[in-house]
């Protein structure tokens, strides 16, 4: 059996920040799409998502994929809700844990 | 164990029997989970075959919790709309990617395109998170439960799954 697989994989420290939603604010607020640590997949599984789904390049997707592990999330896309919507389900097919929510920085 | 190889552009793999068994054992029980969502979620025949129309609250398995999560974190109205709107066809497309999977195995030795490549590091995936909700793993290098044959399990799929991405890069 491989040694190591599951040191190659994200750890997930107690991820309880607050993601707020806040309703009071302007309608065309930006929504962003956001990717949270898990202790299950493979850092390069995650980076291969990033690169593949959102055509991010190697350097930016491998940035984001450590700020997941190194943060807890990560935001990786802003836009329309719709749009992050589907950007959401789409991560959700990929086994990646994935919300959306107000872009209120 | 062999994993997954790339000859002339395709990726191809070879598994002993026993291997093939426990994949297909594991992708078996992976429909049979899906399948008790997509059962027990009521609503009519148009909206299922719109893929609409699901649950409207998270599943309360743990391991179906993590494959299909709630799409908004703080806004429960928000998320129960979204699921009840799509959680029956992101079921739907989990299932086709372990059913493709299945009949992939079912060949001596199995040749993947792309898409057989989509599927495959998707139910490998999927497969990994159902398990380590059954092991209760939480944080990187947890062994959970330290039930060492499901973590061996796991820890091959891992492995699985890291071969066919080193391959298709």
């Amino acid at each position: 059996m491989p040694q190591g697989a599951l040191a190659d994989t994200l750890e997930a420290p107690a991820v309880d920040e607050e993601v707020g939603l806040d309703e009071l604010a302007a309608p065309d607020t930006p929504w962003v799409t956001i990717v949270w640590n898990d202790p299950v997949n493979l850092m390069t599984y995650v980076s291969w998502v990033f690169r593949s789904y959102f055509g991010y390049s190697a350097p930016e997707a491998e940035r984001l994929m450590l700020l997941v592990h190194t943060e807890g999330r990560a935001v990786v896309a802003s836009g329309g809700r719709e749009e992050m919507e589907r950007h959401v389900e789409a991560m959700h097919d990929f086994g990646l844990w994935a919300t959306l929510t107000r872009d209120d920085a | 164990m062999i994993g997954f190889a790339r000859h002339d552009g395709i990726v191809t793999a070879r598994f002993t029997r026993t291997e093939c068994l426990v994949l297909v054992d594991l992708a078996e029980q992976l429909l049979g989970l899906l399948h008790e969502r997509g059962t027990d979620a009521t609503g009519d025949l148009l909206y299922a075959q719109l893929g609409i129309g699901g649950s409207s609250t998270a599943p309360l398995d743990p391991a179906l919790a993590r494959l299909l999560p709630d799409a908004y974190r703080d806004d429960e109205h928000a998320a129960s709309d979204h699921r009840r709107l799509t959680e029956r066809s992101l079921v739907e497309r989990k299932v086709a990617n372990a059913r493709r999977v299945i009949a992939d195995l079912d060949a001596q030795e199995l040749a993947l395109d792309d898409a057989g490549v989509q599927a495959w590091l998707r139910t490998l995936t999927d497969l990994r998170l159902a398990l380590a909700a059954r092991l209760q793993i939480e944080d990187d290098g947890d062994t959970g439960l330290g039930d060492e044959d499901m973590l061996m399990v796991y820890d091959w799929l891992g492995y699985l799954q890291g071969t066919l991405l080193e391959v298709i890069e």
